[in-house]
């Protein structure tokens, strides 16, 4: 019935293109984005050189090595991470957002910034102070002052899962951190006046309520360190330490496809089924919808005599994970010899010539074409993305709320939550089985920029439903239904109403996309190729090659950008919508 | 502890109290006691400091200075800060937001704070269905609050509350969230449950109407300070301030600004009594209920002429508002009454004022 109104005289055409046409679009180009690249890699496994590869992966003699091992390993880091993670971000959170502590402010914004440093910046930084003389090469700071380190601080698991904790728990701390604040402190209030004491308070009351968080966060945290290719492939590598993702690299980059798209497989089924199972314990609670009380306050409780002591502690945590990495890629990229971090330093690695007798001959990094071109180009794709990816999510937000229950709603906003579950590199895998070859009349994107900017907009699907769905959110459907009222058009509607309300949000997520794909290399790393370089990509070359200052240098300058970004964005923030001044 | 076998120390007393936030004065010297069983309303605007004295009382907050006992028991004092925690006062708090625990049933919100108290399993699970019969709500027992009504949640959170039999129940405005015909509904289920628990009530709220139609005891709150205590018959009667006679009563009462010209006060041109009901004043504010302001010219009575701006039928009668320059006057027109915005209409006072005020706001006692 609905069907035939669809046809009814006035103004039907209208609800039959914006009613049929969109969603339908939307749905064509997730299922090219999402869908077809998963499809072919699966596909490619099933030809007989697939099967064989399966065979060869997982009952062969090789298949200890290509997959126990670093299936072992994989899910050591995965659950080291996520159990590090949740101690340090909840630590942190609590103490921001439920006591007294001094400087909550300042130690909000610490524990949100090493998600902004990008893990392998963490990773060489590491290397930079730890490194031993065991490989060869020249030691790292530690060892240079005469302190030896021992093989398992310098390389393998446990620094690796060390980098990646200080990457990672700042998104615990995010997700607990709201989901702490969202405790009401009436909630608590009403457990005071119920005589219950704060550890029975903290207890009964808070732990239940955020209990989903702390799942999200150990899930997301777990498939992040799984999915992570910088950290493993910097301080693993070396000493043959591989896990899923740099087995899966390492395959492809020798020309074993088959074999690659088989862990390529693995790792997704890995990584999916830990975020699924989360999702299952989550769901299977009840959503806590809180009422938030008067103005939303939260309690929070007096540290006494702990105030200055957690503080320090909070503050050592925050400097260790942002300020040092940064110190000691910055002193590094100065120092002729990495272990003398602090002495002699030049200006070679930035701007110096080559042919000298530092770091054999090679010019400084902005001598040299290829930076200049990866720097424009990172900056292109982080741009062009953010601006596709927001688009994009915004579009399908629109239509997800608008047909909220219907079939199609759920269709898209599944399938749009499908990349949230393959690791990057996994999913880099999958678009070079589906762009490797051409398709039809289509020439082959590989190594093409094009494929770049639709694998990253793919993997950022998930987050650009996700921040249209919560902009959307701020803008209630009176606003929008009282404009409609006056006779605009939808067009109309979008530029003079939704636009300009949601634009603040929209600059956010993008740049929090933007920030993402400059900083990224797991996604990367299998699609760049040398007509299409990227910062992290340069960087991540030099130092495979040894070449730590200039690596070290690079990072710096992936940082800059970084940095850079986040303030413009700041900036403008404050600009576009003046009726919240902050 | 049963409130009413108490003996003669009053059920709450509050003393001389002060609450500071930094230079903010929110509450300014409050005294108010009252007997065991009583329901005191805390009414006025928002931000008169009502819900600050009520989270004072509950032990939420501490006082800067003055006291507060329970039963002759000093439970905060500006010296002790809060001497008694707020789960040791025997006092139960129905917030304004509801406050339930999302993560439990509505059955494990009531029986959470009984376990705190260590009740026994049985007692406890009688207890739980009891409260949940008292309140007509055994049929949710296993739902969680984000799966019930508003209406529904206001009914747990008083359940809650009344659950551990404390013997003073605070409330932050609990009617606030709801819709009008809810709001009529609970207003009696909570009297109902005041006089079935025994305890003793205090209420907060800035809506009037629920403060007269609950309450055995009323203070006006006006910007931290107590403008007037009393029975709200008492109050209604004979307030105190301009601000306690205009804030109640309903329809609201008018009050015309007066001028001393020979021996008699003039309002707007017109004589309206005589000079002696407040000797030594020049100027002077006259309270007239809107009963003794007559729509049409009355004989021998003082009328205004202003312009008509809106009617509404009450019992048979009709409430007129007209309006005399930025002055709004209210007066009561028998039968049904009509006329067109900006209408002249005449109004007389039919009665001498029923008080007068000086023009700083305090009443001249005749």
């Amino acid at each position: 019935m609905t069907f035939l109104s669809t046809f009814a005289p006035s103004g039907g055409r209208r609800l039959f293109r914006s009613g049929f046409i969109m969603p339908a679009v939307l749905i064509a180009i997730v299922a090219i984005l999402v869908v077809a690249p998963l499809v072919r890699i699966l596909l490619s496994t099933l030809t007989p050189e697939g099967i064989a590869a399966w065979q060869a992966v997982l009952a062969s003699p090789l298949s200890f090595n290509l997959w126990w091992r670093p299936l072992f390993n994989t899910m050591i880091l995965g659950f080291g991470v996520a159990s590090g993670c949740l101690v340090i971000g909840g630590f942190l959170a609590w103490l921001v957002v439920l006591t007294d502590v001094p400087g909550r402010r300042l130690l909000g914004l610490m524990a949100t910034l090493p998600y902004m440093i990008p893990s392998f910046a963490a990773a060489l930084a590491w290397g930079t102070l730890f490194r031993n003389s065991r490989l060869g090469g020249s030691a790292g700071f530690f060892e240079t002052n005469g302190l030896a380190i021992p093989d398992w601080l310098a390389w393998g698991l446990v620094p690796t899962a060390i980098v990646l904790i200080a990457h990672y728990y700042s998104l615990a701390y995010t997700i607990i951190a709201a989901a702490l604040s969202s405790v009401g402190a009436d909630l608590v209030e009403a457990g005071q006046m119920a005589g219950a004491k704060r550890p029975r308070i903290f207890f009964g009351i808070i732990l239940p309520v955020v209990t989903p968080a702390l799942i999200a966060a150990a899930s997301l945290t777990f498939a992040g360190a799984v999915a992570n290719f910088a950290a493993p492939a910097l301080l693993g590598l070396p000493v043959r330490m591989q896990t899923l993702s740099t087995r899966l690299f390492g395959m492809i980059e020798t020309g074993q496809n088959e074999r690659g798209f088989v862990l390529a497989l693995l790792l997704i089924a890995v990584s999916a089924l830990f975020l699924w199972m989360s999702d299952r314990i989550v769901s299977g609670r009840k959503a806590f919808i809180t009422v938030t009380g008067k103005g939303g306050r939260t309690k929070r409780f007096p540290l006494g005599a702990w105030r200055w002591p957690l503080f320090a502690i909070a503050v050592i945590i925050g400097l260790l994970t942002t300020v040092m990495p940064v110190l000691v890629l910055a002193a590094s990229s100065l120092a002729p010899q990495s272990g003398a971090l602090f002495s002699n330093w030049t200006l070679h690695f930035w701007i110096g010539e080559g042919g000298g007798e530092i770091a054999q001959g090679q010019a400084g990094i902005f001598r040299n074409p290829v930076l200049i071109d990866a720097l424009w180009n990172t900056i292109r794709l982080g741009l062009v993305v953010a601006l596709t990816t927001m688009l994009l999510g915004l579009a399908l937000a629109y239509t997800i709320v608008q047909r909220r229950g219907s079939l199609l709603a759920t269709i898209l906003s599944q399938l749009a939550f499908v990349p949230l579950l393959v690791p990057s590199i996994a999913f880099a895998a999958a678009y070079i089985a589906l762009f490797g070859a051409p398709i039809g009349p289509l020439p082959s994107l590989y190594g093409t920029f094009a494929l770049l900017v639709i694998a990253a907009s793919a993997h950022n699907l998930p987050f650009a439903v996700q921040s249209g769905r919560s902009v959307l959110g701020q803008i209630s459907a009176d606003i929008e239904e009282s404009a409609r009222l006056t006779g605009a058009g939808l067009i109309r509607r979008l530029f003079a109403i939704i636009f300009p309300l949601a634009i603040r949000g929209l600059f956010a997520g993008a740049i929090l996309v933007f920030v993402k794909m400059v900083r990224d290399l797991s996604l990367v790393v299998l699609l760049f190729t040398a007509t299409s370089p990227v910062l992290s990509m340069v960087a991540y070359r030099y130092a495979a090659e040894g070449f730590m200052q200039f690596a070290n240098a690079i990072t710096l300058v992936i940082l800059v950008v970084c940095l850079a970004a986040s303030l413009v964005a700041h900036g403008l923030q404050n600009r576009v919508q003046k009726w919240k001044e902050t | 502890m049963n409130a009413l076998a108490t003996g003669a120390a009053d059920a709450i007393e509050i003393r001389n109290l002060v609450k500071r936030f930094g230079a903010f004065t929110a509450v300014k010297d409050v005294n108010i006691s009252v007997p065991a069983g009583s329901f005191l309303v805390l009414v006025g605007p928002s931000g008169c400091g009502k819900s600050t004295l009520l989270r004072m009382l509950a032990g939420l907050e501490g006082p800067s200075e003055g006291e507060i006992a329970f039963v002759g028991q000093t439970v905060s004092s500006g010296a002790g800060g809060v001497i008694a925690d707020a789960g040791r006062r025997n006092a139960g708090l129905v917030f304004q937001s509801y406050a339930l625990w999302p993560h439990m049933t509505v059955a494990g919100n009531i029986a959470w704070p009984l376990k705190v108290a260590r009740w026994p399993r049985e007692k406890r699970d009688r207890r739980v269905k009891e409260v949940l019969a008292l309140l007509g709500i055994g049929a949710l027992a296993e739902r969680y609050p984000a799966e019930i009504s508003g209406g529904q949640q206001q009914r747990v959170a008083i359940a809650r509350t009344i659950a551990p039999e404390p013997s003073i129940l605070l409330f932050d405005e609990p009617l606030s969230n709801l819709d009008a015909k809810l709001r009529i509904e609970m207003r009696s289920e909570l009297m109902r449950i005041h006089r079935a628990s025994g305890a003793t009530s205090v209420y907060v709220t800035h809506d009037q109407v629920e403060a007269m139609t609950m309450a055995t005891h009323v203070a006006v709150l006006n910007n931290g300070r107590v403008e007037q205590f009393g029975k709200p018959i008492e109050l209604l009667r004979n307030p105190a301030t301009t601000f306690v006679a205009t804030f109640l009563g309903t329809p609201p009462a008018n009050l015309l600004p007066a001028r001393r010209v020979g021996d008699m006060f003039v309002f707007n041109d017109t004589p309206l009594v005589s000079g002696a009901v407040a000797p030594g004043h020049a100027e002077v504010q006259l309270l007239y209920r809107a009963d003794d302001v007559a729509v049409g010219a009355v004989p021998d009575k003082p009328s205004v002429t202003a312009r008509f701006a809106e009617a509404a039928p009450i019992a048979g009668r009709t409430m007129v508002t007209a309006m005399l320059g930025d002055l709004r006057i209210t007066g009561m027109a028998e039968g049904y009454f009509s006329a067109m915005p900006g209408d002249a209409v005449a109004l007389s006072f039919i009665k001498s004022p029923d008080a007068v005020f000086a023009v700083s706001g305090e009443r001249i006692n005749q």
